[in-house]
């Protein structure tokens, strides 16, 4: 999908020394980070008094995101018509499992994502994509929809509303997942009391001090624990690979001269001595590709001009760039841990 | 269900402890945004705004101003309600009331900011409504002039703004416990639940140069 940044402001040949420190090895980052170090970042949760969840988080560049989630209790049986059209979807899918399980599962529309910017329609086509990017990856492991089960005839509708408060300077969609983690790990629904059998009407306590967090924090029995196979909601990774060199958090000067761009999406796995959960790897068109240098491609390469890449990515560095994100100990895992230190 | 503000006459307090001339609990942020020119975060009470202005800026694609658009720049205002500011879940996006909000606060600043000093530009004011609970129009006036001071906009006065309400004289009422009022009381800064009531009209104006302009609203 296409980018937002901006056209670079940087010259061929600051480009070209930007390109070649990356690529050394070990690579050198304008800001001496480490590949895998993220610029800090700035985080609160539970800020909202109408929501059920919360949080706020700035990015190091000044870019800033509001995610608040807010459920509300709705008939399963009620829409009847659209589950229709959804189950003969999954059929066509041939997941004939999916069908069996379909009340305790959850349905994927239970699970509402919008993002809004400002200065962007509703309908645009960036707008459309990273809701149903984080969608995709929220409803990707089936996780969050279970628990939305109430009984068989009620469940939770879910509503993440995603709100980015400055303009896009790189690329928005880590900023944007990891506040919606962020928010849903803060996310408490109201304790039913009564009806939780098969077809009751579900009475809730009043109290919200008792409210039942979304995401506890250690799951409440071992039999629960299986059920739900992810513990946290999944968050989504920016990487950049140089050569042969990858790097986690790039800066929008890093964007600039970034062979591949890709978003990594990653969850927790339920047993705690495997590797993370990989649910989604998309790629994303580097800056450079639409810079003007790319358009003069096929001339002479001129020494001390940096040229923007041609042809994809190699599966080496993809490969190593995913084993860098579900790794045990790897940077998934250490972002999740730190996320989870802000509630 | 309907809020039955005649209890107001036998305590003069109102629903939430207050008497009429009190004003909720206000807390004010400035520069809170690193990437925008100005930014504040505002609550008064629940109501919860971040403002955010950029410019004065010269906006590329914006086709050819003529006359007095040329000379001045123009003041652009955004409102978003987010979806989660209210009890209901709902989305409110282009519906009349923003829309009227809109034009009120940009009209609002378009004649106290000097906008002679930026021929060709746009300042631009996106206001976000994280939480609403009353009051909206002020606290948006009060979170846009904060974010204008922080973007350092050259302005003649400070725009404040606050909500007034008019409680129903207790002779309407019917029954006797009303007592001898027979005129009905001014009110300061209503909540959600009184505005839904009563008839409120939203007062801006300036610190030194006396009125500048102002928006008001009846239920």
């Amino acid at each position: 999908m296409a980018p937002t940044a901006q056209p670079t402001i940087l010259s061929p040949s600051e480009l070209s020394y930007l390109y070649t420190s990356l690529s050394l090895n070990p690579p050198i980052r304008p800001d001496a980070r480490s590949p895998t170090s993220f610029r800090p970042l700035v985080a609160e949760t539970d800020l909202l008094p109408t929501a059920n969840g919360s949080a706020r988080l700035c990015f190091a560049d000044g870019t800033e995101a509001i995610v608040g989630v807010k459920g509300e209790v709705e008939r399963t049986g009620g829409v009847g018509k659209q589950i229709g059209i959804r189950e003969d979807d999954v059929e066509m899918g041939g997941i004939e499992g999916e069908e069996g399980t379909g009340g305790a599962g959850g349905e994927d529309w239970w699970v509402e994502v919008t993002v809004d910017m400002p200065g962007q329609r509703d309908d645009d086509a960036m707008v459309v994509f990273l809701a149903q990017m984080i969608h995709e990856g929220l409803v990707a492991d089936g996780g969050l929809r279970a628990r939305l089960v109430i009984n068989r005839r009620w469940h939770w509708r879910l509503y993440i509303d995603i709100l980015l408060l400055s303009p896009p300077h790189t690329y928005p969609l880590p900023l944007l997942s990891l506040t919606a983690h962020l928010a849903l790990l803060s996310t408490c629904l109201p304790a039913p009391v009564a009806g939780l059998e098969k077809d009751d009407d579900p009475i809730f306590n009043d109290d919200w001090d008792a409210a039942i967090p979304l995401y506890p924090s250690t799951p409440p029995s071992s039999k629960a624990k299986a059920n739900l196979s992810a513990a946290r909601p999944p968050i989504t990774l920016l990487v950049i690979s140089v050569g042969d060199n990858i790097f986690f958090d790039p800066s929008h000067a890093e964007l600039a001269v970034a062979d591949a761009v890709v978003a990594v999406t990653v969850a927790s796995s339920p047993s705690s001595t495997d590797d993370l959960n990989l649910l989604a790897v998309r790629t994303i068109d580097p800056p450079s590709r639409l810079s003007s240098s790319a358009a003069e491609m096929g001339q002479a390469v001129e020494e001390g001009a940096w040229k923007p890449k041609k042809g994809g990515m190699s599966r080496t560095v993809l490969r190593k760039m995913v084993g860098m994100c579900v790794a045990r100990g790897g940077v998934g895992e250490e972002v999740l841990g730190g996320l989870e230190g802000f509630t | 269900m309907p809020l039955d503000t005649s209890t107001y006459h036998l305590s003069l307090l109102r629903l939430d402890g207050r008497r009429w001339n009190e004003l909720r609990r206000l807390h004010a942020q400035i520069s809170t945004q690193a990437s925008a020119d100005g930014s504040s975060y505002l609550e008064m009470g629940n109501t919860k705004i971040i403002c955010t202005v950029s410019g004065p800026a010269e906006i590329r694609g914006g086709g050819r101003r003529e006359g007095v658009e040329r000379d001045n720049a123009v003041v652009n205002v955004e409102v978003g309600v987010a979806g989660f500011s209210g009890m209901d879940r709902k989305r409110r996006r282009g519906d009349k009331r923003t829309t009227e909000m809109q034009n009120t606060i940009a009209s609002a600043f378009t004649s106290t900011l000097f906008t002679h000093l930026y021929p060709h530009s746009t300042i631009s004011i996106n206001l976000h409504i994280l939480s609403q609970d009353g009051s909206l129009l002020a606290v948006c006036l009060n979170a846009a002039t904060l974010a204008l001071i922080d973007a350092g906009v050259p302005m003649k006065d400070y725009i404040v703004a606050c909500t007034s309400g008019l409680t129903p004289p207790a002779s309407t009422l019917g029954g006797s416990r009303g007592g001898n009022s027979e005129t009905s009381d001014p009110l300061l800064d209503l909540n959600g639940m009184e505005e839904q009531e009563l008839p409120f009209l939203t007062g801006a104006g300036g610190t030194v140069g006396g009125d500048v302009g102002g928006g008001g609203g009846w239920v």
